[in-house]
């Protein structure tokens, strides 16, 4: 009776007080010129038509009916109906009472921006969907009871047709795929998986740019910088297991080797930029060893600060007067060349956008080896247990030094081709807010795996560009992710996983029931 | 019969004040399981460290197969030939079984990182080479049917025995096993002394081992050497020991002897 009843009431009333929050904060406003944009709507003014607006309270409702169905587990599909209806109705009431109130704002023309900035009067017309606000507020009520109830519906669908396995065609279809999928032994399905993955990524990565405009390949040659920085971080800290935080000093490093040798000030070399593209993986590698070389002493909060200091070191000197000569100061240094190919000049976004796409697929692909080899398994051991390691007869410090190097090239190589494609570098793009940026995004997407590095540096390079309109709610955003993050997600979003090997006792286990079989 | 594979000389551990090990002197022959008892506190895991290489003794000297290991790393005498376990298990957590004994097996494969990013046929051989080697001590220490869990999510006697096969893979000519049978039930106790037994007499490897349960000491040493205070009190096969006046008096205190002597006539009677 009382789970019947009132558990999908409360979920209704979080969800209404949810509602109420998000648009008190204008988000849904934000949701409905996102939704307007995908459906190729233009968008002129900062709010979006109404039927857009109404879709947000719909989708809402929908989840509030699946939440609710979902709690209340009801075998039949009237259940799940009525449990997602009540559920709608409890959210509705809630925002009906806030619909009412600001309706009664906006007919006394009472404005209280100064203490609720986005509540504008075209804003409450917006929400009450341009009707007299008792209708308005009566017409959200219904909105959302409605799609509770279809939330519910959805839910008690898709339950039953789990457990009976309705014929339906589509349905029959996905199963019986997967039932060939898990019938394939774990190896061939793994490769046919990688095979399609690469295969979609391929086509995106050759189409797309062409399609993309500038903007957007400027914005996805971003992230993909971000993406080989990340690798490059992941092998320090995902593997080895030292936490670097001056990790952006490399990046400099093959920014400024690319900017001094092609640039006409201060010395006007113009040695070109494959050459110069090879030296700042190879300057970077080779400061990655030096720094390593003091390091290899230090562990955890020690090694931060000394890493963290090199990082701010690398920056001041970039920026000192004294260096100006060298490095061109404050100021930076401007006009630097772009790549030729063939004779051909190779510099427009799109084409860098192609360059980009090699380096990470470059990047990946040696991490992914790395990953799975002697190597890989001595780092992984030093970050779990350096002292056993080396009672193991890994020689840590040699693998602590190399996994700084490679990282290191990484960041070389992802700096001399930022500083190429933007013509320009100069010391404050070296900051330390840029190291910290890179760090986080290993950690949110998950640390120490590739998948994970891409994820996270979509959603914290790629997103902001993205929805640079609302970038008022960016913080926002960015620290209800990372709260969320850290309740749900704690090992971030794509947590790592450790490969699982074919013992030859298991193989031949198999082969001898396959016989048995036979 | 057997020649001398360790010979510890004078070795002198300091750690501030406290002389945690003072001049001892120790003769392990080849093959043979050589126990290290004495109560808590009396330098027994710090003389192991000594031996790993993990401290640097301040006097003396530690010989293995003649040759002194002064100096060298930790890694390099394992590459040498020692290998050892550890008090409180030092499992690498969140890699899986068969992840752990491959980092054991480190020194024996060759492989770079040029061979492993450029899959050449070092890489295949060795990687080829670690699973079957990995799932053979895997299999050898009856932890074959978990190979890919996670070392953590194993139960204590599992994290035991899989610290022990990881030891193995490093092709030991000595294992020091620090209370390899520590809080363990009689059921895997048993097992863990014929594993042990085991290890001396199919692969020929020289076992030092402290322990506290008294009953695996006696059944299974060939030559026991008692500590106190960092000082080595007592030294002999298991019915020596067990007789030694010195020996009952580190254990139970000044005139333990006598109670003991005591105490046994009772239980005769």
């Amino acid at each position: 009776m009382k789970k019947t009843y009132f558990q999908p009431i409360q979920i209704g009333f979080i969800f209404g007080a949810v509602n109420v929050f998000l648009v008190l904060i204008g988000f849904n406003a934000m949701v409905a010129s996102l939704l307007a944009k995908a459906l190729g709507e233009q968008v002129l003014t900062a709010l979006p038509p109404f039927p857009y607006l109404a879709a947000f309270t719909i989708l809402l409702g929908l989840w509030c009916g699946i939440a609710a169905a979902r709690k209340s587990s009801r075998a039949r599909i009237a259940g799940n109906v009525l449990a997602g209806w009540l559920s709608g109705l409890a959210a509705g009431s809630v925002t009906f009472v806030f619909c009412v109130g600001i309706g009664w704002l906006l007919s006394n023309k009472i404005d209280i921006r100064n203490y609720l900035t986005v509540l504008s009067f075209d804003f409450i017309n917006g929400v009450l969907m341009g009707l007299p606000p008792l209708v308005g507020a009566l017409a959200n009520l219904g909105i959302l009871a409605a799609a509770g109830a279809v939330g519910g519906l959805l839910y008690g669908f898709i339950q039953s047709s789990k457990v009976k396995q309705i014929n339906q065609p589509i349905l029959a279809l996905t199963c019986s795929t997967t039932e060939k999928l898990k019938r394939l032994d774990h190896g061939r399905r793994r490769l046919a998986f990688q095979i399609l993955g690469v295969a979609i990524a391929g086509a995106v990565v050759i189409f797309l740019p062409l399609n993309w405009g500038s903007y957007w390949n400027y914005v996805a040659g971003t992230v993909g910088l971000y993406v080989i920085l990340g690798l490059g971080l992941n092998l320090i800290v995902g593997l080895s297991g030292q936490l670097v935080l001056g990790y952006i000093a490399f990046f400099a490093i093959g920014a400024y080797t690319m900017a001094l040798l092609n640039s006409p000030l201060p010395y006007n070399l113009m040695w070109g930029f494959w050459p110069a593209l090879v030296l700042g993986v190879i300057f970077a590698a080779l400061a990655g060893l030096l720094l390593g070389l003091p390091l290899m002493r230090l562990r955890g909060d020690y090694l931060a600060i000394v890493t963290l200091g090199f990082g701010e070191i690398i920056r001041i000197l970039l920026k000192s007067d004294v260096l100006t000569d060298f490095s061109g100061g404050p100021r930076g240094i401007q006009n630097i060349s772009g790549p030729t190919l063939f004779g051909r000049p190779f510099n427009s976004d799109i084409d860098f956008m192609y360059l980009i796409a090699i380096s990470v697929a470059l990047a990946a692909f040696v991490y992914n080896r790395l990953q799975h080899s002697r190597p890989g398994r001595a780092w992984l051991s030093i970050r779990e247990d350096e002292t056993a390691a080396r009672a193991c007869g890994v020689n840590t410090t040699r693998y602590k030094l190399l996994a700084l190097a490679l990282g290191a090239a990484f960041a070389g190589l992802a700096g001399a081709i930022y500083a190429s494609r933007n013509q320009f570098t100069g010391p404050e793009e070296h900051s330390l807010m840029a190291s910290i940026n890179v760090l986080s995004l290993i950690i949110v997407g998950g640390l120490g795996n590739i998948p994970g590095t891409i994820l996270g540096a979509f959603a914290l390079k790629g997103l902001p560009e993205i929805l640079r309109e609302f970038s008022n709610y960016r913080l926002l955003t960015f620290g209800a992710l990372l709260v969320v993050m850290m309740l749900s997600r704690p090992e971030g979003l794509i947590p790592s996983k450790r490969p699982k090997y074919k013992t030859p006792q298991e193989a031949d286990g198999r082969n001898a029931e396959e016989k048995n079989v036979s | 019969m057997s020649a001398e594979i360790i010979t510890a000389h004078n070795v002198t551990k300091v750690f501030g004040g406290l002389t945690a090990v003072d001049e001892i002197d120790l003769v392990v022959k080849e093959k043979t399981i050589h126990s290290i008892i004495g109560p808590n506190g009396a330098g027994k895991t710090t003389f192991f460290n000594c031996l790993s290489g993990y401290y640097t003794p301040e006097n003396g000297e530690v010989f293995y197969c003649g040759q002194s290991i002064r100096g060298r790393g930790t890694h390099e005498i394992a590459t040498l030939g020692i290998l050892r376990t550890y008090q409180n298990i030092r499992l690498f957590s969140s890699l899986t079984a068969i992840e752990n004994v491959m980092v054991g097996l480190h020194h024996s494969l060759h492989e770079t990182w040029i061979d492993a990013v450029l899959h050449t046929r070092r890489y295949q051989k060795d990687e080829k080479h670690a699973l079957i080697e990995a799932s053979h001590w895997l299999d050898f220490v009856g932890l074959i049917g978990c190979a890919d869990a996670v070392a953590g999510s194993l139960p204590y006697g599992a994290q035991r025995r899989l610290e022990i096969a990881r030891a193995l893979a490093g092709k030991p000519r000595v294992l020091l096993l620090d209370e390899p049978t520590a809080g363990m039930n009689p059921q895997e106790t048993l097992e863990m002394t014929a594993l042990i037994r085991q290890m001396r007499d199919d692969f020929g490897i020289t076992i030092i081992l402290i322990e506290h349960d008294m009953h695996v000491v006696m059944e299974i040493s060939d030559f026991i050497s008692v500590l106190d205070f960092g000082k080595k009190i007592a030294e002999g096969i298991p019915s020596e020991i067990q007789s030694n006046a010195r020996v009952i008096e580190a254990y139970l205190g000044p005139g333990g002897a006598a109670l003991a002597q005591k105490f046994k006539r009772k239980t005769r009677k």
